[in-house]
Formats: C-alpha cells, sequence, structure tokens
C-alpha cells in the first residue's frame, strides 16, 4: 500500500479555504428528488468551478433496480433544468464517468458487502485506498437501518490516512427521544468528528455572512445587545402550500418540526451568539449552542398559551390564484391538528439578550416567499424632535434578508427637503445581487465541499440538535398530549398570519415587520 | 487634439468640469435602473486608441463587478494638448429583473500631460470605495509612489512587456514593501493550470510521487513565456526545491534549469517556447515509474490530466478558462485577496529571469 496521506504542497494558498479531499461519495436514496435536484447538481457545478478534487467518484444507493446508464440518464435529465451553471454536454461527459448506481435494499447486508468491494476496486484503481463520504438521504425511516449496515460491514472504518464520513439529512429525529436514539446510533457508527449534520440554511451566503456583519465591522457589535437593540424578528414565509404531495409529510411534521427546530433556531443562534474564539467548527458551535442552551424554556400549558401561536390556513387567493385551505390540501388528514404556521415570543437568558424578546414566524400561504431576520433598535430620546407636529418615529432597523434577494438593509431616519423640519425613515439597501453579478454557490456545494475538508462549521452538532429538540418538545407536547390543548388559531390564505400572532407582538407594544 | 476613432462608443461627451453634474442628469433620467459600484476601477493606455476597445471590456466586466469605471488614454505625442471627456453607462439585467447599471467616465489626454491624468482620476473617484488600477502596457515614469499608494489593487499583464525584468524591478519596492497587491494577467493565465496540477498530486498515488519527480517540462507560446516562468517558480517554491548551480548558464538551454529537492534529489526543468503552441500548452512533471501531464485541448476548451503512475492509468478532464484579458481581470476580481501566492512565489520567479 502506498503511504498514509502527506500534504500537497501545490495545494498550498491555492484556495483560501479548507482544501476538499478526493473521495468516493455514496448516496443512499439516490432515486430521490434529493440527489436529482440537489445533490448530484451540487458536484457537477463544483466540478464546472474547477472546485471539486481530481477522483470523486459518486455512487447512488438506492432499491430500484436500474443500471449505470440509465441512474446516468435520469440526473442529466434534471441537471439540464436545474443546474445553476448551466449544462455543458461535454463536460457532463466526462463527469457521469465518475457516476454509479449500486442496486440494494436497504436493509440487505449483501448489498452493503458488495457496496464494500465495489469501493475498495475503486480505491485500486486509483492507487490505493480511499476516503469515503456516505451521505444519507433516504426517507428518515431507513436512517437506523443504513448506519448499522454500514458497521456491519466495516464501511464506518477508514483506512490508515483516510478518512469515512457520514452526513445526515433532516429530519434529524421527529423529538429529543427519536434524536437521541438516532444520535447514538450515528455515534456507534461514526464518530462525532466524521458527523455531519446537515441544514442547508447554513450554506446560505447570507446566514454565513451574519457572522462576518456581527464581528468584522465595527459599528454594530457594540450595539448588539438588550442595551440598544428593542427586539428581534425572524421570520420564514412561503407562499407555497402542499403541492407535489408534500401534504404526506407535512401533516406529519407541521411547522414546528420541520422548520423551527433546525432552520430558525439556527438562524437565531448566529444572530445571538457570542464571539466565538475562533473559526474552528467547535469554537463557532460551542457559542451557538449556548444560546439554545440560553432559550426560556416554554414548559408548562400557560407559558405555551402566552407565547406561542399555531394556526392552519383557510381557503384564500395567492397571486390572484384560489387555493384551498390546509385540511383541503392534498394528502392531509381533513381533521388534521397539524400547524401550518407558528409565531414564538422567545427570550435568550444570557446577560446581552435580557428583556429582549426574539419573536419567531413560519408558515406556508403566507403572500411571499420571504425569509429574513431584522434587528430592530431601541429608538433615541425624542426630547428633540418629538414636538414636531407629524414626525414619524420609530428606531433604526437592520435588515438580513437570507432568501430570496438576499442582502442587507437598514432603515434610517432623515430630514425630508424643504424649508421645515420633517422627518422620514429612509433605507439604505444592499443586494448581493446587485453587488456581486457572479451567482452565489448553492448551500448543497459549499456543504459538500466543507464534508469534504473534513470542516464541520456549517454542521449542527449533536448538543445543538438535542438542545433543540429539548425547547421544541415542551411544545408539542401541550400541543398533543396535554389536557389543556392550546386552540388552533385560522388565517386566510394569502393574508400575513392570524390575529392572534399580531396580539402576541401587541402585548409587548410591538409589530410585525411588514414585508 | 487629434480625435479618437470610434468615440460613439464612450457614450456622451461633457466638459471635463461637468461630470458629476452630467451624471447626476444620466440617472435622474432614468428611473428603472438601480446604480451599483463596489470599486472604482480605472483603465489606463498610453495608446489613445484603446479607449474604445477598453469601452467594451469594461461593458463585460461590470456584469459581474459592479464599479465606477475611468477610463484614461493618452496620446503622448500629440503636439496639441489638450482633455476630452465622455460619460456613459453600462446596464446589465440583474437576474433576468433588474437593470443595474454602472457608469463610465472616459478621458482622452492629448500631448504632455504628465501629472493630469492623475488629477483627472482622482478626481472622480467615489469616496470610500478602493481603486482598482488596470495599467496596460509598458509601465512608464508615469508610474511612481504617489500613484500607487492610492491603489488598492493593481492589476499588469506582463505578457504585454519587452522587458519583464526591468519592468518588475520598477514594481518590486511596491510589491514587496509597500504591499502594494499586483495582479499580473500572466500569472491569472495559469490558475486553472495550477488547480490541474495540484489535483493531481491530491491523493495517495499522487503523494507518492511528489519526491520522486526529476524532470518538468513546461510548453508555452513565446508571448507567454513569462507565464511559464511563474508555473515553475511555484512549483519549485512550494515544493522548496533550491537552485542546483551544477551547471554553467552557458552550458544550458535557454530557459532550463536545475532544482534540488530537500530529499537531495535532482530536478531538471525546462520551458519550451512554441510558436505554434497554445498560451500554456502543456505541463509534464515526471520521474522513474509516473509522468503526469496536465495540456490545454485545442478545440474542446478543456484541460486535460493524464496520470500514469505503477500501471495505473488515469485520465480526467476539468474545464479551462477563456485567457481573454477582460476575463481574466473579472475572474480576478471575483477572488479578490492579497495575492499573497504571487507576493510567496515572487522572489523565485525574478530569480528564475535573471537565470533564464
Amino acid at each position: 500500500m502506498l503511504p498514509a496521506a502527506m500534504s500537497n504542497p501545490f495545494r498550498e494558498d491555492l484556495v483560501s479555504r479548507s482544501r476538499a479531499e478526493a473521495c468516493s461519495v455514496v448516496i443512499f436514496g439516490a432515486t430521490g428528488d434529493l440527489t436529482h435536484r440537489k445533490l448530484v447538481p451540487a458536484l457537477y457545478n463544483l466540478a464546472v468551478d474547477g472546485e471539486l478534487p481530481h477522483g470523486v467518484k459518486i455512487i447512488g444507493f438506492a432499491r430500484r433496480e436500474k443500471s449505470d446508464d440509465v441512474f446516468r440518464s435520469g440526473l442529466e435529465e434534471l441537471n439540464q433544468k436545474v443546474s445553476r451553471t448551466g449544462h455543458d454536454p461535454a463536460l457532463w461527459n466526462e463527469y457521469k464517468e465518475n457516476v454509479y448506481y449500486h442496486q440494494s435494499e436497504f436493509h440487505d447486508i449483501d448489498g452493503y458487502k458488495r457496496l464494500a468491494e465495489r469501493l475498495d476496486a475503486i480505491d485500486e484503481s486509483r492507487g490505493g485506498a480511499g476516503n469515503r463520504l456516505f451521505y444519507i438521504a433516504s426517507a428518515p425511516e431507513f436512517f437506523d437501518v443504513i448506519l448499522e449496515n454500514l458497521k456491519a460491514v466495516g464501511l464506518n472504518n477508514s483506512a490508515e490516512g483516510c478518512w469515512a464520513r457520514v452526513i445526515v439529512e433532516k429530519p434529524f429525529g421527529t423529538d429529543l427521544a427519536t434524536a437521541q436514539h438516532l444520535n447514538s446510533v450515528v455515534n456507534n457508527t461514526f464518530e462525532e468528528k466524521d458527523t455531519y449534520r446537515i441544514d442547508h440554511y447554513l450554506g446560505k451566503e447570507t446566514a454565513q455572512n451574519i457572522m462576518v456583519l456581527r464581528f468584522a465591522n465595527s459599528i454594530f457589535e457594540p450595539l448588539w445587545n438588550r442595551k440598544y437593540i428593542e427586539q428581534i424578528q425572524i421570520t420564514c414565509a412561503e407562499n407555497l402550500g402542499m403541492e407535489g404531495g408534500r401534504g404526506g409529510y407535512y401533516d406529519k411534521a407541521g411547522a414546528l418540526r420541520d422548520m423551527v427546530q433546525n432552520h430558525l433556531l439556527q438562524l437565531l443562534s448566529l444572530v445571538a451568539m457570542e464571539p466565538p474564539t475562533d473559526l474552528s467548527a467547535d469554537g463557532v458551535r460551542d457559542e451557538k449552542v449556548k444560546v439554545i442552551r440560553s432559550l426560556r424554556q416554554l414548559n408548562t400549558p400557560e407559558l405555551i398559551k402566552q407565547n406561542v401561536v399555531r394556526a392552519q390556513y383557510t381557503a384564500g387567493h395567492i397571486d390572484a390564484n384560489k387555493v384551498p385551505g390546509y385540511r383541503e390540501e392534498d394528502r392531509v388528514d381533513p381533521e388534521s391538528m397539524t400547524e401550518a404556521y407558528v409565531a414564538l415570543r422567545m427570550h435568550v437568558d444570557t446577560w446581552r439578550w435580557s428583556g429582549v424578546p426574539f419573536y419567531l414566524r413560519v408558515g406556508k400561504r403566507l403572500p411571499k416567499k420571504a425569509t429574513e431576520i431584522s434587528i430592530h433598535f431601541k429608538s433615541p430620546p425624542s426630547v428633540l424632535f418629538n414636538a414636531i407636529p407629524g414626525a414619524a418615529s420609530g428606531g433604526n432597523v437592520l435588515v438580513i434578508r437570507i432568501q430570496p434577494d438576499e442582502g442587507i438593509s437598514l432603515r434610517v431616519m432623515s430630514k425630508l427637503p424643504g424649508t421645515t423640519l420633517r422627518m422620514e425613515p429612509v433605507k439604505m439597501d444592499f443586494h448581493y445581487a446587485t453587488s456581486f453579478g457572479k451567482g452565489s454557490p448553492e448551500a448543497y456545494e459549499r456543504l459538500l465541499l466543507d464534508a469534504m475538508a473534513g470542516d464541520a462549521t456549517l454542521f449542527a452538532r449533536r448538543d445543538e440538535v438535542e438542545e433543540a429538540w429539548r425547547y421544541v418538545d415542551h411544545i408539542e407536547r401541550a400541543w398533543h398530549d396535554s389536557d389543556h390543548t392550546p386552540e388552533m388559531a385560522e388565517f386566510v390564505a394569502g393574508s400575513w398570519g392570524p390575529k392572534e400572532a399580531d396580539d402576541l407582538l401587541e402585548q409587548d407594544g410591538n409589530s410585525w415587520r411588514r414585508l | 487634439m487629434t480625435i479618437p476613432s470610434d468615440c460613439s462608443i464612450l457614450g456622451k461627451e461633457v466638459p471635463v468640469s461637468d461630470i458629476e453634474i452630467e451624471l447626476k442628469k444620466l440617472w435622474e433620467a432614468d428611473d428603472a435602473s438601480t446604480h451599483a459600484s463596489l470599486m472604482n476601477f480605472a483603465v489606463y493606455s498610453e495608446d489613445a486608441s484603446a479607449l474604445a476597445c477598453n469601452s467594451s471590456m469594461v461593458r463585460e466586466i461590470t456584469r459581474e463587478h459592479a464599479c465606477r469605471a475611468i477610463l484614461v488614454g493618452i496620446d503622448l505625442d500629440d503636439p496639441e494638448v489638450g482633455m476630452r471627456s465622455w460619460i456613459t453607462a453600462h446596464c446589465n439585467l440583474a437576474n433576468g429583473k433588474k437593470a443595474v447599471c454602472c457608469e463610465q467616465i472616459a478621458f482622452h489626454l492629448a500631448g504632455k500631460v504628465v501629472g493630469r491624468y492623475r488629477n483627472s482620476i482622482f478626481a472622480h473617484l467615489q469616496s470610500d470605495l478602493p481603486l482598482v488600477f488596470w495599467w496596460q502596457g509598458e509601465l512608464t515614469d508615469r508610474f511612481d509612489d504617489r500613484l500607487y499608494t492610492l491603489i488598492a489593487r493593481l492589476i499588469i499583464d506582463s505578457a504585454e512587456w519587452a522587458e519583464p525584468r526591468a519592468q518588475y524591478r520598477l514594481l518590486e519596492r511596491a510589491l514587496l514593501q509597500d504591499g502594494l497587491v499586483v495582479q499580473d494577467l500572466s500569472w491569472t493565465r495559469t490558475y486553472r493550470v495550477r488547480l490541474a496540477i495540484a489535483s493531481l498530486f491530491d491523493d495517495h498515488a499522487g503523494q507518492a510521487a511528489l519526491p520522486k519527480i526529476e524532470k518538468v517540462n513546461i510548453v508555452v507560446h513565446p508571448d507567454n513565456l513569462q507565464s511559464g516562468l511563474q508555473l515553475l517558480a511555484w512549483m519549485s517554491t512550494q515544493c522548496e526545491w533550491a537552485f542546483a548551480n551544477d551547471m554553467l548558464t552557458s552550458d544550458r538551454a535557454p530557459h532550463s534549469f536545475s532544482f534540488q529537492s530537500k530529499g537531495g534529489k535532482f530536478i531538471e526543468a525546462q520551458i519550451v517556447t512554441d510558436e505554434n503552441s497554445l498560451a500554456i500548452n502543456e505541463v509534464t512533471l515526471s520521474g522513474d515509474d509516473f509522468e503526469a501531464k496536465v495540456s490545454l485541448g485545442e478545440n474542446d476548451n478543456l484541460i486535460h490530466l493524464v496520470f500514469d503512475i505503477q500501471g495505473i492509468h488515469v485520465e480526467e478532464s476539468t474545464p479551462a478558462e477563456s485567457i481573454e484579458p477582460q476575463d481574466l481581470v473579472r475572474d480576478q476580481l471575483s477572488r479578490g485577496g492579497k495575492n499573497s501566492l504571487f507576493k510567496k512565489v515572487f522572489p523565485r520567479y525574478i530569480e528564475l529571469m535573471d537565470r533564464s
């Protein structure tokens, strides 16, 4: 065997990021939508950009009978539609030679033995042992058996000087108990340092920019605390409903599990975290998990009633099209008690954030698609301008737009031109697309590259996931297991949510930011 | 004063004193467009006829890099001293939706105007935004420390220079002592080739071959000799090869060098120039039992990688990128940074030029 991995001096200083290493990527659930729409196009885009390490092989593992060629044709068909960089037939022909299909049932141990032989043969053709990246993109009920079988055939172990890593897609459990179980199965198979729990929100350019905005600009961080900030709002609005059969999954999960437990709490932790001691994966994640741990627990039905609103939409109109109510949607139980909208008032009980409410809202069939974080600064003392008739009041608002139209804006007060002193808010706006003509890489591109480089900064750690579930579980239990189940509010599809959610903020003298 | 040909592409001619007023009018006349700027981008040429061509290149560059562009063309031989200016906007659709526009000011300077061009540029810089300065052609005595201390990033192309060593002498202090970020487009031309070479040595087989390198052969077009030298400077710096003084200069073939690795192995390197070759045609690294080759496909715009070691044969391809100046500049601006790798490699590149 050839010697263990050494450093490659030609790589040094060539790109300013951790170096992704060549590996075999095995995707479980390879016939699914995620593989076709996101994962394979992401790897293709990386190849087009010259970022994919030489020698990366992709092995799709799934149950359906298929040849390599049929698998490749299916991938090509979708790549033509979705690839960010466009589809270049010459490059695809090169790329597809590294894509293979491996047919096996997830519970069939022989399938994994054959996979191990196949991976060994690929490594042998490259002159020795190789790295392996297992991507579990299957339905969640197969996570356990896949991990157990990988271990049974020894694929969780790497040869000397190589690595074996696993990426696990969401949902990472359905509550704390299942997440803990899954974590124990994962950690019985792979070490925590080799486990990458993906949350694609963290791969988004604007999510990564939160830390840069906070810690690389001296004007914001001194103000980033209870003394100057009045409230923080995080909104994730979807105008879509349950199209494309997604009602089947969604009606079991609901907005709280589907979005709040992972994406929104990740965004909240980036906004509220203390400066990390360094930019290492654990340096950043240590600070993020402290935020989740510091969330004031909503552990009684009364607290949940006071701080959480859940709702379903009724039939309405979006973009002038009539849309059904939640319970009339495809694959949704007509008597469903699953929330398609949730609004929360949260508190982070730390020195920095004491007394500052964090309002989160997420929902389907809202007027438009938008995810953003808004930081509402306290108003200045109005001793100077409050006597002026018609003077608009209000503090500064810093908005971080995550998607679409990624960017940052800052609302400031300004004097209106004229001979009298009149003030109005004006907006200073930065748009990624306008300022940087070159499109950002897709979140999955960045995250796949990071996993190949062994950089887990943008992946959730075990304790982060479990702490988030601990918080969410109290609410889920109150909704579904308590004797005093809070009511399910309603709102008309195409509106900005139920009145109860507006009331939640009104109690504090606040209101939702108009998007 | 001689009028530059084809100045319609430069937009509306305006008096130099009214440039800012006229720009303001330009924006006021169009509510539908967004005006964007992330930097001041100056393109300087002592060939006044280059203005039109540079305006076309800036149009391409602004598709990805919002800027205030300032074009300067000087005709030093014109007996009549004078200065004319034009303004225009380059508008592109962002994400197929909104027109994003970048403004451009073009200056044509005639006669002995030393010093005046500098004032023309600096008077129209947007405050607080960095100045990226693309100096086309040979550096002249108009490139001095008063100019470069205001530049955040200097773009040059050593492939355009008749005497690169002498030209780099003018830049040495600025680059090594004063911290000027210099981006030589000859170096940018090698980027994809460097990535391809690096990728060949990522895996075990490649890494095992690294200490066995005995021969390096680089084939370039004669116009791209500097890229060849910079590639070799990069390889020898990264691998910590020292010059081996085992041959007199006169005994060596042109552009051939001897190195010795830290392990004591001798490495013979040669840069071959070939009139029929593409810019950077081929790089081969070989040893007793292996050969790694990176070559540019003539018709397919791909870089082909071939690696043979101990009976294992691997072939792959990776996209090559355009080496047109505007594309190289665009690429370079996308990467940003302090160009620290070039700075690291620079002393060896100078040595190679001296020994070449």
